[in-house]
């Protein structure tokens, strides 16, 4: 083993790196793109939909019902159709996303003390906001109900529940809280696996890896000396992604620095181990980019980075179990948002752990019987 | 003409055989759709269910009981766990073992039949928002609808005037995909992101390899005009495509059961556009790119994220900043998602998507063109 030429093995893979300077500017354009991206699009707090009311009741009750949707920020009333059936073109041409409609005899129904019923319709072609505008929607209903009742003060002796409702970890349920994390572990797996792949099947293609084993250089040498590199790179990407969500997106940081220092680097030789297995078992770097687009595509859906896996068919949960990213997203959204330490995330940890000595060894095992060929 | 028909499907034919020849790249070319479909269809999902709870009852009464059958009984709450003191919430949520917690404080039912307000603590686990603001909601709907129930029926044990207890009942009617199956909602948009991958990632690197591995330059002194090389190496990528949108339609009618409720050819028409845009969109990277890492990168960039994330397949549109939706409307995929979930779930036709369709039109012809320029211009050199 030979410092001096890991040294210049490393020393080789950057000035190969440079020798396109496109590529170097895209791979540090990635992180800035993806956290654009994710920090606004995937992690958007959905708020302000517009919404038609058709009142039919024209009331006192429902011209309040009225004022608590739209002074509940979720809801923009942009139109105010006379019947039911004009709903359809606005819905169709998603000029609104949801419908309020007050049935006539609401005010009345209400005074004889009965159940009004409230027609709420939402677009069930975007099933985001169908799921989250029919929570908000029945939310403001029952604080209309609540609001109400105590304003009567008549009542105020009858017996009732008094819920208080406390968010835990993330009071202002802001979605890119819970984003950021995830993208930092993501962004590592994305860079190491592409980048990687390509990297060593590229010398294949050119038939510089038969050249590198003419010299004295070992395997072991070699492993580290092409391995660094990327490691570099893609922790430089990290780094750009965890200071832009801490100080662009102010993303709280609750827990401890050594948890998820420690959760990177167990996830680091998945992802190392990852890219020197797709790159020995592809021959062309088509092939490699194939196989990672394979492997990555099922790792975003089930790995509950984007969709929860809470939602997923319970058929589908233990699946999710077989994506090293799984157990990553716990380990960092455990420590960003939970502020958890080693003992209650020990779990993903040795899961990461395993994965580590399972994939990297199993990539070290190839490459050396590879080199030894 | 005949000969520049030859020349042409004589490069169809060597392209077609460089895939043939290598079975993993047809294989992921064919399977890695149906794999995507297989998993958008079965495990992508915003909806709220059975969120897991964990339920401390200090007050152990038949009334803190029949109160927490409303969580049971609820489709959103799903009671995994009965917990005995407040460390349990920790425990479960440390460990992720449960995302809301209802704690019923000892003397709920002594309040309730005081006739004062009994304490219930709800904690929800704000790490996953989306399902914590629904959780949130419908905990809120809970007590509120019980609340009522008791009053209710206090009022009409003091033979009191009921009318304000009065309530509304919101009934939530979902259109165009009634049961929310998300795979009515996310099969149409998917269409356009497997295409996207195909087409862009495909033709842009198809060209540039031959100028990776130095092909180039024998095409070039073949006899081979320079728009016969490019209609030749873009032909199968074309064919391939449409191959995927008849195989994803097909899948998506037979074993997803998706409706199409519009005009068939208002979707043919859209795809045609939409591939074209894609293949010019391929043509000019391969035409920008100096090396395949580039193109490679470039393409995911280019081709994958914005038709995965600023094209609404998943993610709504108008929810996004201004900028971003400005950005969006510089990339096909949102158009064509438009037009496919349109015709598929709204019924829609070439009347109501004209204005997709000419955008999809325009700006396939913009590509075509200036990548044909900008390759022409690289070839010279």
């Amino acid at each position: 083993m030979s410092a001096k030429r890991v040294r210049l093995l490393i020393w080789k893979e950057f000035t190969q790196l440079r020798r396109d300077p496109l590529l170097i500017r895209l791979l540090l354009l990635m992180p800035v793109l993806q956290l654009i991206m994710f920090g606004y699009v995937v992690a958007v707090d959905v708020r302000n939909l517009s919404t038609a009311v058709v009142d039919l009741d024209q009331t006192v009750a429902s011209r309040q019902l009225q004022a608590a949707f739209s002074g509940s920020g979720y809801f923009t009333i942009t139109r105010t159709p006379a019947s039911e059936a004009d709903l359809q073109p606005l819905l169709d041409s998603g000029t609104i996303k949801v419908a309020l409609v007050i049935p006539q005899g609401t005010q009345d129904r209400l005074g004889r003390g009965e159940t009004a019923p409230i027609g709420i319709i939402v677009d069930g072609s975007d099933s985001q906001i169908s799921a989250i505008g029919s929570g908000y929607a029945s939310q403001i209903i029952a604080q209309f109900n609540t609001d109400r009742r105590t304003s009567s003060g008549a009542q105020l002796d009858a017996p009732g529940i008094d819920a208080r409702v406390r968010v835990m970890f993330n009071p202002t349920l802001d979605p890119i809280n819970t984003m950021i994390p995830g993208l930092i572990a993501a962004i590592m797996m994305i860079s190491l696996m592409v980048i990687m792949s390509q990297a060593v099947v590229k010398e294949r293609e050119s038939g510089t890896l038969e050249q590198m084993f003419v010299t004295p250089i070992k395997a072991t040498e070699y492993l580290i000396g092409k391995l660094t590199p990327y490691a570099a790179l893609a922790t430089a990407q990290m780094a750009l992604v965890a200071l832009g969500g801490l100080y662009w997106f102010k993303v709280p940081f609750n827990g401890s620095f050594w948890v998820v220092l420690v959760g990177l680097l167990l996830f680091m030789f998945t992802c190392l181990g990852l890219g020197l297995l797709i790159s020995l078992v592809s021959r062309t770097r088509h092939q490699a980019q194939q196989a990672v687009m394979f492997l990555m595509i099922p790792t975003m859906v089930l790995s509950g980075f984007i969709f929860p896996i809470q939602s997923m068919p319970p058929a589908i949960q233990p699946l999710t179990n077989l994506i090293p990213l799984t157990f990553a997203l716990e380990v960092l959204r455990g420590a960003f948002v939970k502020g958890s330490g080693f003992e209650a995330l020990a779990v993903p940890m040795l899961a990461l752990a395993g994965f580590g000595v399972v994939i990297f060894g199993a990539s070290i095992i190839a490459t050396r019987r590879r080199i030894a060929e | 003409m005949m000969a520049t028909l030859t020349r042409i499907g004589a490069i169809v034919v060597k392209e077609f055989r460089h895939l043939l020849r290598d079975p993993r790249m047809l294989l992921a070319v064919v399977i890695t759709p149906v794999i995507q479909l297989l998993l958008f269809a079965y495990a992508i999902s915003f909806d709220v269910e059975n969120v897991p709870t964990l339920v401390v009852d200090l007050d152990q009464t038949q009334t803190s009981r029949t109160y927490l059958e409303q969580y049971e009984a609820s489709p959103f709450f799903e009671v995994v766990a009965h917990g005995s003191t407040l460390a349990d919430v920790d425990t479960a949520f440390d460990q992720n073992t449960a995302r809301v917690a209802i704690v019923i404080q000892a003397g709920f039912a002594r309040s309730l039949a005081a006739g004062e307000q009994a304490q219930v603590s709800v904690m929800v686990d704000g790490s996953e928002p989306n399902a914590a603001k629904v959780s949130q909601a419908y905990s809120v709907a809970i007590n509120q609808l019980y609340t009522q129930q008791l009053t209710r029926q206090w009022a009409d044990a003091q033979g009191l005037d009921l009318s304000s207890v009065g309530m509304l009942e919101p009934r939530v009617r979902t259109w165009y995909n009634p049961e929310r199956r998300s795979s009515d909602f996310l099969i149409p948009g998917l269409m356009v992101v497997i295409i996207a991958i195909v087409t862009v990632q495909q033709t842009a690197v198809t060209l540039v390899r031959e100028r990776d591995l130095g092909t180039e330059e024998q095409l070039e002194v073949s006899p081979l005009r320079k728009v016969e090389l490019m209609v030749g190496k873009l032909l199968p990528w074309t064919l391939i495509a449409f191959a995927e949108v008849a195989m994803i339609t097909g899948l998506g009618r037979t074993v997803f059961g998706i409706p199409m409720r519009g005009d068939f050819w208002a979707l043919a028409v859209g795809a045609a556009l939409f591939v074209f845009a894609s293949l010019g969109m391929g043509l000019l990277i391969s035409a920008v790119a100096p090396s395949l890492d580039t193109a490679n990168i470039l393409a995911m960039l280019i081709a994958f994220l914005p038709s995965f994330l600023l094209s609404g397949l998943a993610f709504a549109l108008d929810q996004i900043p201004v900028v971003l939706q400005w950005i969006s409307y510089g990339f096909p995929a949102r158009y064509m998602v438009t037009i496919s979930r349109g015709v598929f779930l709204k019924g829609a036709g070439f009347p109501e998507v004209w204005p997709e369709l000419a955008a999809l039109a325009v700006y396939a012809v913009v590509m075509i063109v200036i990548s044909s320029v900008l390759y022409g211009r690289r070839a010279r050199r």
